[in-house]
């Protein structure tokens, strides 16, 4: 491989989240956490799941699987902690995943026509297509915004 | 002439802590700044003289109490926060707000020496709500921001009810009279 063409691979984190395989830039990731206390309190924010306590600071939890796979994962939880941009700021923010987090590199495809907002991408490793996310559209309002499978109601 | 001794040298580390009244409603913990509580009576005791509001303008607030020649609008706990509904025993009357919050128990008092910033991912009421996060003997807990749990366009409307609602009560009084 040529120089040129490593530069023009980037490094992904491979996740699992319920039963499919998904990918986040690398330089997003913080860390993976164990299965640390979830805590919970009331709100109103669609997909917090809670927070967890990690290094002396709270992050909170987004519970993407049901956007991801249409339903609640059951496996037990890691948590893969990634930064969270806003605007010029960003958050640690947390992914429960069920542990098994490899890293890839690859040169990222296009999106196709139809996909969601919250995958910016897709990547080959192998024979296998995995769809790189885009944190922020994942878990902003909007993502869930049409979903009627959750309803507004507060979260605790 | 003066002598630089090793502790003046020495940077001073002031830890600021903040007395917290902890408080249960529906088995969720919260935390409120002790100044911001005037009073805590027990449901019972304010029985009497609680007034109820007839229109209900807000779900959440359903009686008022004066106290010191004050109104006070007593808002649902559990409504506030959209928890389960439970039987409030106690209610706290704060000190800056005209507002009273039904509460279910209190746990104890605590120091809190640090209180995190709502993590910027809470995007909803509850920014309103809380002033921030704390975490105390292996528990995150909210701290409550006393000014969220109504509006300045809440207390207005509530103001309103109250007086039609006032004006209602002495005119069946007269005219029973």
């Amino acid at each position: 491989m040529s120089a040129v063409e490593q530069g023009s691979k980037r490094s992904y984190v491979l996740l699992h989240v319920g039963n499919r395989r998904f990918a986040l830039r690398s330089e997003s990731v913080e860390e993976l956490a164990p299965p640390v206390r979830l805590h919970h309190f009331p709100h109103t924010t669609a997909l917090v799941a809670g927070v967890i306590v990690r290094r002396g600071r709270i992050v909170p939890v987004y519970d993407v699987a049901p956007v991801l796979c249409g339903r609640e994962s059951s496996v037990h939880r890691f948590y893969l902690v990634a930064r969270r941009n806003f605007g010029t700021e960003s958050e640690a923010s947390a992914i429960p995943v069920n542990g098994e987090c490899e890293l890839a590199n690859g040169e990222i495809q296009p999106t196709m026509a139809g996909d969601p907002d919250y995958f910016s991408g897709s990547l080959n490793v192998g024979d296998e297509k995995i769809q790189v996310l885009n944190l922020e559209a994942l878990v902003s309002s909007d993502a869930t915004a049409d979903d009627p499978a959750r309803p507004a109601e507060l979260r605790q | 002439m003066k002598f630089a001794t090793p502790d003046a040298a020495k940077p001073r580390r002031v830890r600021h802590s903040e007395a917290m009244i902890l408080f249960c409603i529906a088995n969720q913990t919260f935390a409120i700044a002790a100044d911001a509580v005037q009073e805590i009576r027990s449901t019972d005791s304010l029985g009497g003289s609680a007034i109820e509001i007839e229109q209900a303008e807000l779900p959440k607030v359903r009686h008022l109490v004066e106290r010191a020649r004050r109104t006070y609008y007593v808002v649902s706990g559990c409504a506030h926060f959209g928890l389960r509904v439970t039987r409030p025993t106690l209610v706290l009357i704060l000190r800056q707000i005209r507002a009273a919050v039904l509460v279910d128990s209190i746990e104890r008092m605590a120091e809190v020496s640090k209180i995190h910033p709502l993590p910027r991912g809470f995007e909803g009421e509850e920014r309103k709500w809380y002033r921030g996060l704390t975490y105390l003997e292996d528990r995150v807990i909210p701290v409550i921001h006393p000014g969220g749990f109504l509006t300045v366009e809440e207390f207005a409307r509530l103001d309103q009810a109250a007086a039609v609602s006032g004006a209602t009560q002495q005119m069946e009084g007269a005219v029973q009279g």
